[in-house]
């Protein structure tokens, strides 16, 4: 990233702009476009919310775990940056997906929490994303990045053989986009409305991440050019 | 060169656990704990329920798995050896290797000892032997690889007690399900296709973890 990006940050702000708009706009598709729902009634429109973020945290995990594998095979510090924030970011989601989820739950399924394959999934993945972001921290800089890089590469797969272990288990989940459930046009508006919100919101945050561990990354070159530059002209000056 | 390095290595750790017969005791009296405090865990009316014994039998092996994994590693470490180890002729193979099968070696003779010991806590008996037996190594194979990749990455860093449990659990989570599951169903006298399910599943996840494991490895490790 050059320069003159993160001091006239023009495309960020923009970003920013259009995401907040379109948040502000699928609140009030959820309030006043969206009917409540027949049955489940109005605890229905966490729905909008909870799908759009579960789908974020899809794509943020997965592309985090796949820019992982990218940084081990062929290491820059670009890679490394996206990989990190995609992965806080898609944490920063499972929560959101988990905190929205019971709230549903309670009311269609009469518990805040069953053992359902998304359900225990969405919590291992947000474990996982937890335990990689945990390492990062506590490594030596160099280390850590190689290890937290290679768990989050072998996230993806197992991810993926949590996801077949517990479908074997068969459950309870409604299944609204894969059967095409949505009827009513004001729901589907909303819900596509919702779906771009929370996909551009998860955008904003997650560049607003990358160029923070950008800079970071600048700032550690730098100190280290500094130090380079200063045992050299100790060396040049002679020994006092 | 490969299989002889780990052959070698393997030898030497063994007879450095004959001689000092430190971890193995210590994991064996900790699987035993975790029997009995499961048992208590599970108590009605002074009787342990045989309807447990699935579960206490994989989390006792998953807790007590976790115990002397490190230390295969930190004792390289504290030795000096673990850099050598990293850079025999075949690569650091030989190391991770080595330290996995040590750790199946530990865990099975684990397994085997404490198995009889929860069928007597738990006033129960193996309705399909063949059947646990297989879904068991399977689960240890496993287990022993993952188990040693992720100490062997997390041999230098800070708290790694801690986060060991953290990185290991969640990622052992298809193969705890399955085993669990496989095992309920075995007891059960399930059907034959109901069982294939899921011990294929776990043969999946070994076929990942022993495929993946030695190369993540060699990209963390090798400078």
């Amino acid at each position: 990233m050059s320069t003159s990006s993160f001091q006239r940050p023009l495309g960020f702000l923009a970003l920013l702009a259009v995401a907040t708009a379109l948040v502000l706009a699928a609140l009030y598709c959820v309030a006043f476009v969206a009917r409540p729902d027949v049955t489940l009634g109005i605890v229905q429109k966490i729905f909008y919310f909870h799908v759009s973020s579960a789908i974020a945290m899809m794509l943020c995990l997965s592309s985090g775990s796949l820019l992982s594998l990218v940084d081990l095979v062929a290491p820059s510090d670009r890679v490394d940056a996206l990989a990190r924030s995609a992965i806080e970011t898609g944490l920063a989601f499972a929560v959101l997906v988990l905190t929205s989820g019971p709230l549903w739950a309670r009311k269609s399924w009469g518990a805040w929490w069953t053992w359902e394959p998304r359900l225990t999934l969405t919590l291992l993945l947000l474990l996982l994303a937890a335990a990689v972001l945990g390492i990062r921290a506590l490594a030596p800089d160099g280390t850590g990045r190689k290890i937290a890089a290679a768990l989050a590469s072998l996230a993806a797969p197992v991810a993926y053989l949590i996801h077949v272990a517990v479908a074997k288990w068969g459950g309870t989940h409604p299944m609204v986009l894969q059967g095409g459930g949505i009827q009513s046009p004001g729901m589907q508006i909303t819900f596509r409305v919702a779906l771009l919100a929370i996909a551009l919101f998860a955008a904003t945050l997650w560049t607003l991440r990358f160029r923070v561990l950008r800079l970071e990354q600048r700032l550690l070159n730098l100190q280290l050019e500094f130090s380079a530059q200063d045992v050299r002209q100790q060396r040049e000056g002679g020994p006092t | 060169m490969l299989l002889r390095l780990t052959w070698l290595l393997l030898q030497k750790d063994l007879r450095i656990a004959l001689r000092s017969r430190e971890v193995f005791g210590f994991m064996l009296l900790f699987a035993l704990l975790c029997v009995v405090v499961f048992a208590f865990g599970f108590l009605r009316e002074g009787e342990a329920a045989a309807a447990q014994v699935p579960g206490a039998l994989w989390v006792t092996l998953l807790f007590s798995g976790t115990v002397g994994l490190l230390r295969l590693f930190t004792a390289e470490d504290e030795g000096g050896t673990l850099q050598l180890a990293q850079r025999t002729l075949a690569g650091p193979h030989p190391l991770l290797l080595s330290k996995a099968l040590m750790q199946l070696l530990f865990s099975g003779v684990t397994t085997l000892l404490i198995l009889p010991i929860v069928l007597v806590f738990f006033d129960a008996a193996l309705a399909q032997p063949g059947v646990v037996l297989a879904a068991l190594a399977l689960g240890l194979l496993g287990q022993a690889m993952l188990g040693a990749l992720v100490a062997a990455l997390l041999v230098h860093v800070r708290l790694r007690e801690v986060l060991l449990p953290l990185v290991l659990y969640p990622l052992l989570a298809p193969l705890l399900i399955a085993g669990v599951r496989a095992t309920v169903l075995a007891q059960a006298h399930a059907p034959a296709e109901a069982l294939n399910g899921w011990l294929g599943l776990m043969l999946a996840y070994d076929a990942l973890v022993l495929a993946v494991a030695p190369w993540l490895h060699a990209r963390v490790v090798e400078v």
